[in-house]
């Protein structure tokens, strides 16, 4: 009962944040919903007994990408402070029929199929051993291929960035 | 305990909102976190559905992240090219990168 309460409080919480992520004029306030919002879906993880990803949310999102998102904030300051400037473009209508038809569909599929073998309707604890065996066991190659993409991107995002001696 | 459903529901809503944000916003950068509410939703529901259905393999959980480790790729090599956008354009506004050359 008491997880119930505290999960519908966090669920509108999260919803609240996210519609303040896409509807904030000033884009700082949008990065701080932001890591409201990965901290509230960290927090999700944990109402599926599901320790290791709440984990890793909470140190890559919360942590790094959050940073990564406020430097290039900080690097891509436009006009004056405070200068009101429209925040969405000609096609925003659109983009919230789209975004709206979506989900309907969404939480009418969600909520109208009978998903199978759903046990009880209670989350089962996953241990973390079982997530290791599994990832270094069943999905080895798949994990080195990760590592080596990770190593690429970060290789080419610092050429992408770098400054050229011509500028 | 919490429904499976419920999860799902939370997780099209976040989904939905980060559409929005991709489709409306000028911010490239608001462009890109609208896309981290998105990945996030989808490792949402990967996780929901593994912790309800398929507790014993995991796949799920794994899956999650996969999508954690391809969104931090991603977040790295987009804020490079926004970057680099701002330093050739003075701009970070969507609307006005539509030249494919110059």
């Amino acid at each position: 009962m008491t997880t119930e309460v505290l999960w519908w409080i966090f669920a509108v919480a999260i919803v609240a944040v996210s519609a303040g992520v896409v509807f904030a004029r000033t884009v700082i306030h949008s990065a701080i919903f932001l890591i409201l919002s990965l901290a509230g879906v960290g927090a999700m993880y944990l109402f599926l007994t599901i320790e290791f990803i709440a984990l890793v949310q909470f140190l890559i999102y919360g942590g790094a990408v959050t940073v990564l998102i406020l430097l290039a904030l900080m690097l891509t300051r436009m006009g004056i402070a405070g200068r009101p400037e429209p925040t969405t473009g000609v096609q925003a209508p659109f983009g919230a029929l789209v975004a709206a038809g979506l989900m309907a569909t969404l939480i009418g599929v969600a909520v109208s199929t009978a998903w199978p073998g759903d046990l009880g309707q209670n989350a089962v604890a996953v241990s973390i051993e079982n997530i290791g065996e599994q990832l270094f066991q069943n999905f080895g190659a798949p994990f080195m291929i990760m590592a080596a993409l990770l190593l690429v991107a970060f290789i080419g995002a610092i050429v992408i960035a770098r400054q050229e001696d011509e500028d | 305990m919490v429904p499976m459903e419920n999860y799902l529901v939370l997780s099209g809503i976040i989904f939905s909102l980060g559409v929005y944000g991709v489709l409306a916003r000028r911010n490239a950068v608001l462009v890109l976190m609208s896309v981290e509410l998105m990945l996030n939703a989808v490792s949402l529901n990967f996780v929901a559905f593994s912790a309800y259905l398929d507790p014993d393999k995991a796949t799920g959980i794994i899956f999650a992240v996969f999508v954690i480790a391809v969104a931090a790729a991603e977040v790295g090599l987009a804020l490079a090219i926004v970057i680099r956008l701002f330093r050739n354009r003075s701009t970070a506004n969507v609307d006005e990168a539509a030249t494919m050359r110059w």
